[in-house]
């Protein structure tokens, strides 16, 4: 049982549109990040995956405006925090973030070393240029990247090894937690693993204490993290180990899930593939009652009166069903006969 | 600068085909006009002759001069190799005088006006531009529809405009010409002070222009730059909203020398024709005298001239965007 | 497709721009009617008349009068004889006289005239007045004096038989007619022009026919542009180099300079409207061209167009359901741009000469060729010049108003 290094405690997130509507994207998250620890989260596009990152790191810009909820990271609650401070001060030194597709993420006319001068001059103005030089050629080697990257501007560079870079750059300044969004999803299988043992790699050296892995390859998450959330509709619908979740989900959705991988993964192989039907709820006006109403195989009258509250079942797995635990593994043990 | 060599080498070649183009069509057009221009001057200096043979004599002698009766290929290789020699010609309209000599009083004079006139109103309309991207707000409603408006204005437009107010009304700026009427040009003191005065009304008609359209382009390119993926990054890291705006706007200019490269022919354009209002003695002025006068020696010439001027200035941008954007050095490593 | 429209008419950009250009063109349609006639009819003589009510004389004499006592009658006219310039030469009599002028204001008429006539003298001579000066200012005060007489005017016609005048009638101070009682008035909003012609009416047919210059003009150049573009940005290869080749040696060498040239080669009288328009229309595809290849090249290798590829479509088929729709929106804009550039090429080239011929119809470029040669701008007749000007750059920011509109339906990074 290490540290708690961040915890989120009921977040809740908006945007409002342009007609003033307002769509939760986020609603009533908790999670827990111990040190040491990886947590995977998974889930369907436009779920509120990378809402809820955006969301940890403070970045409210419009349209999107925090409600209500805790996010206690390092000991501090950072979510009312002045944003001069928070960029300071938890931006890139206490959480850090790497985006969907890095391809963009850089300043294609700026040369890798003067926007890593850029990113550690921001927090530590004092830092001289022969300084940040060795400290990221230093850096770079640990991370088995070539240094003469840094004198490249990206468009010199492919597309793995700019993800890979951009990993580097989010890390120079060793935040507590790194939230990774969809790492890998643009590259080559090579590419993939060579950015997922940096991930490894970083978590080993203690360069970072903790990393929120998000993706919509469950598979991935097997491999690379220690826990797993999956999210739906804006809420989290189950969360475990991923030993757990990969071989044993819950939730209707999280097997769903689980059934439509195509994968050569050991003891998943042999799984009829299956297909989840229809699409998400529009979050302007979620439903009452269970958001996977409409699509779950299992759905009774009963799920679309009431908001089903999270239900952890001992050892930190919890799900958020109508149905009891054992009804459910009744239901899937009739299933597979 | 060995890596920059293809790219040079590229824009070179490209340079010296579209001027040989621009001979061709030069050359070319102007001849293809109905009537003969021979006879229009023999008309003019046989006036008040009658004796046929002698007006003949004179029509004999100019076509040999001008050249017209020897076939449309000896006449342009005759033309190339003048133009080799800077001799392009004997103006009609003001016979016997040169054309390169009447082309050459004038450029100087467009060339000081449009050069600086158009870089600076490049400038301050992209500061204007990424002003309003970057303020938004009230600032941005109310500049760009003002901007929109001046970039509507054709630049003929607003040096009327400029010139009833400030000239004849306020009279607090000269109507026409370079410099004063009574003036020669010589180095005093007086004569450029007279220049200068005469140079206000044609600069801010192509400046104020010139900063309408600019502003605007500058405004979108900013805008769209301002929600680049690589600005978020930024911010995540966070790097100071100060810094992240030198990105973008340094990000920005760099299509915007491109599209000065390629409007800059409508910008010369248009302050040629902003030229003639003021009567100003540049080649806006020479090419509307040979157009009046039906002189083809000078229309050519001076149509060559321009397109040899926009020429020369598209290859100096290229060179210099070249130069400024790191990506065009990288691109030669491929 | 009825979404964007509806996108495209809520954008308040797009909106007032449209609003600015369809009144222009209702004024197109709708002024001929109401003022019907050649607008190159010249009905004044001599030039630039300014704009106003212009009322018969010789119809106000005949037309039975009513009577009005009005008290400032008199006052009125004698302030239209005395202009600014003379009430500054009156002060200057005074001080040169040695009058004491403290407290005078030069606008109050009836104060300046009752210190004129208890001062002046044609026998007081100030030193250094010249004789033209003195001469002047006899004639300034002759005006005064008739203009406060209480005479009537007699309005005599020679006998048929005779020759000699007869008095006819009599004109009193207190006479006035209404203006709709007399038979011939013309209102005259913008004057006439130097040849005499009525300016309205010619803006307004001016308008109509630049207008359809350039939409002729937009329409080829944006037709041309779009199929030299679709070719280069679609089949690459030898077919984009040549057109690249092409392209470029027009971006270089000025569409403006081809225009001259052309212009000047096909002669006066070769040049109609039409004329004019198509080459325009055929030396400014340049930028749309260019805008449409880059804009199809980014499309070529979309999944939707490799689908169709791969089911054997032919290229004509592919072009039309694949490409055309998604560029459909840049074509838009650049031909509301083509338009509004052509309009201004056309301008450019009657400034230079070089315009439709001058004497079929009028266009806006014309007009401007026409005040400028007549030094409208010299000799302070603005409704020669300005009005075009200002027509000219309301329909170049009504279309380009548009056009920003359009882009930001279009691109919603650019939107408020």
């Amino acid at each position: 049982m290490g540290k708690t290094i961040l915890e989120v405690k009921d977040l809740t997130t908006k945007y409002i549109t342009r007609f003033h509507e307002d769509v939760y994207a986020v609603d009533h998250v908790s999670l827990k990040i111990e040190e040491g620890k990886s947590l995977g989260i998974a889930g369907e596009s436009g779920c509120g995956k990378s809402t809820l990152a955006l969301s940890l790191m403070g970045y409210y810009f419009p349209p999107l405006y925090y409600t209500s909820g805790e996010i206690i990271l390092g000991g501090r609650n950072i979510s009312g925090m002045d944003p001069d401070d928070v960029r300071k001060n938890v931006l890139g030194t206490e959480i850090a973030y790497i985006p969907q597709a890095a391809m963009n993420a850089l300043n294609p006319t700026r040369r890798i070393i003067r926007f890593i001068e850029d990113v550690i001059r921001a927090h530590d103005p004092k830092m001289g240029r022969k300084e940040i030089f060795e400290m990221a050629r230093d850096r770079f080697h640990e991370l088995g990247l070539p240094p003469e990257v840094l004198d490249r501007h990206p468009v010199e560079l492919s597309g793995g090894m700019k993800q890979r870079t951009v990993i580097a750059i989010s890390t120079i300044l060793k935040p507590k937690v790194l939230i990774a969004d969809e790492p890998s999803s643009a590259l080559d299988v090579t590419s993939q693993k060579m950015v997922i043992k940096m991930l490894k790699n970083l978590m080993e050296k203690e360069y970072i204490k903790g990393m929120i892995f998000i993706t919509h390859e469950l598979p991935l998450l097997y491999n690379v993290t220690d826990d797993i959330m999956v999210m739906y509709a804006g809420q989290i619908v189950e969360n475990g180990t991923a030993k757990q979740m990969v071989f044993d989900p819950l939730h209707p959705y999280s097997k769903g899930l689980m059934g439509s991988i195509i994968v050569p993964e050991e003891g998943v192989r042999g799984h009829e593939l299956t297909a989840i039907p229809g699409t998400p709820p529009n979050l302007k006006n979620p439903p009452a009652g269970c958001r996977f109403a409409d699509r779950c195989k299992y759905v009774v009258p009963a799920c679309r009166v009431h908001e089903i509250p999270m239900l952890c079942l001992g050892g930190d797995r919890c799900c958020r069903c109508g149905h009891s635990e054992s009804t459910l593994r009744e239901a899937y043990a009739h299933e597979r006969k | 600068m060995k890596g920059y060599r293809k790219y040079f080498g590229k824009k070179l070649l490209w340079f010296v085909i579209t001027f040989i183009a621009a001979v061709l069509l030069n050359f070319i057009l102007p001849r293809l006009m109905p009537g003969d221009p021979v006879a229009a001057i023999t008309a003019k200096t046989a006036q008040g002759l009658t004796d046929a043979s002698a007006v003949k004599a004179i029509y004999e002698q100019y076509a040999e001069q001008f050249g017209t009766k020897k076939p449309m290929a000896e006449q342009f290789f005759i033309y190339v190799k003048n133009l080799f020699h800077g001799d392009l010609g004997l103006s009609f309209s003001q016979y016997p005088r040169p054309v390169s000599d009447i082309i050459r009083s004038a450029v100087g004079w467009t060339i000081a006006l449009q050069f600086p006139a158009i870089v600076i109103g490049w400038l301050l309309g992209n500061i204007l531009g990424a002003l309003a991207a970057y303020i938004r707000k009230g600032f941005d409603k109310i500049i760009m529809p003002i901007a929109l408006f001046m970039s509507s204005l054709p630049a003929f437009g607003l040096a009327v405009i400029l010139l009833v107010v400030f000239a004849v009304n306020l009279k607090i700026a000269p109507v026409a010409g370079g410099y004063g009427f009574d003036m020669i040009p010589n180095l005093s003191w007086n004569f450029i002070k007279s220049v200068i005065q005469h140079y206000q009304l044609p600069f801010w008609s192509v400046v104020l222009v010139a900063i309408g359209g600019q502003a605007i382009g500058m405004r979108s390119m900013s805008i769209y730059e301002l929600n680049a993926d690589y600005v978020k990054y930024s911010r995540f890291l966070g790097i100071k909203d100060r810094k992240i705006v030198s990105y973008v706007f340094r990000n920005a200019m760099l299509p915007q020398v491109t599209g000065l490269a390629l409007s800059i022919g409508t910008m010369i354009s248009g302050a040629l024709v902003a030229e003639i209002i003021f009567s100003y003695p540049g080649l806006g002025t020479a090419m509307l005298q040979g157009i009046t006068m039906s002189d083809y020696p000078l229309i050519s010439g001076t149509t060559l001239i321009i397109s040899v001027m926009v020429l020369v200035a598209t290859f100096l941008l290229d060179i210099i965007y070249g130069f400024i954007d790191p990506r065009v050095k990288a691109a030669q490593f491929d | 497709m009825k979404n964007t429209i509806r996108q495209v008419f809520h954008s308040s950009k797009f909106l007032v721009g449209f609003v600015i250009f369809a009144f222009l063109l209702l004024m197109m349609l709708i002024y001929p009617l109401i003022n019907p006639g050649d607008p190159l009819q010249m009905i004044g003589l001599g030039t630039f008349a300014r704009p106003g009510t212009y009322v018969s004389v010789y119809d106000s004499v005949g037309t039975k009068p009513s009577t009005f006592n009005l008290p400032d009658a008199d006052a009125n006219r004698l302030a239209k004889i005395l202009t600014a310039e003379d009430r500054v030469n009156m002060v200057n009599w005074f001080t040169a006289a040695g009058v004491d002028i403290t407290g005078l204001d030069t606008q109050d008429t009836p104060a300046m005239l009752k210190l004129w006539k208890a001062n002046y003298s044609s026998t007081v001579r100030p030193k250094g007045m010249t004789k033209a000066m003195r001469n002047y200012y006899e004639r300034l005060n002759n005006a005064i004096l008739s203009a406060n007489s209480a005479s009537k005017l007699t309005v005599s016609e020679p006998n048929a038989d005779t020759g000699a005048l007869e008095e006819k009638s009599e004109i009193a101070k207190s006479d006035y007619v209404n203006v709709s009682d007399v038979s011939n008035v013309k209102v005259l909003p913008l004057g006439t022009d130097n040849f005499g012609r009525d300016t309205l009416k010619e803006l307004v047919s001016a308008c109509g026919t630049s207008i359809r210059i350039g939409l002729i003009a937009g329409a080829i150049a944006t037709l041309i542009g779009l199929l030299l573009g679709l070719l280069a940005g679609y089949l690459g290869g030898l077919v984009d180099d040549i057109v690249m080749f092409f392209t470029n040696i027009f971006t270089v060498i000025p569409s403006f300079v081809l225009l001259i040239l052309i212009s000047y080669s096909i002669g006066q009288e070769q040049r109609g409207a039409g004329t004019v328009a198509l080459v325009i229309g055929f030396t400014s595809w340049v930028w749309t061209a260019r805008s449409v290849r880059s804009q199809v090249m980014s499309l070529r290798n979309r999944d939707h167009v490799n689908l169709s590829k791969l089911s054997g479509h032919r290229l004509f088929r592919i072009i039309t359901t694949d490409i055309l729709p998604y560029i459909a929106s840049y074509v838009v804009m650049a031909f509301i741009l083509q338009i509004s550039s052509a309009i201004l090429a056309e301008a450019q080239l009657s400034l230079l000469g070089l315009g439709p011929k001058t004497t079929e119809i009028p266009t806006l470029g014309l007009m401007m060729n026409w005040a400028m040669l007549y030094s409208a701008h010299l000799n302070g007749s603005w409704w020669a010049y300005f009005p075009v000007i200002l027509t000219i750059a309301l329909i170049s920011f009504s279309l380009n108003l548009m056009n920003t509109g359009l882009d930001q339906v279009f691109n919603p990074t650019l939107r408020d």
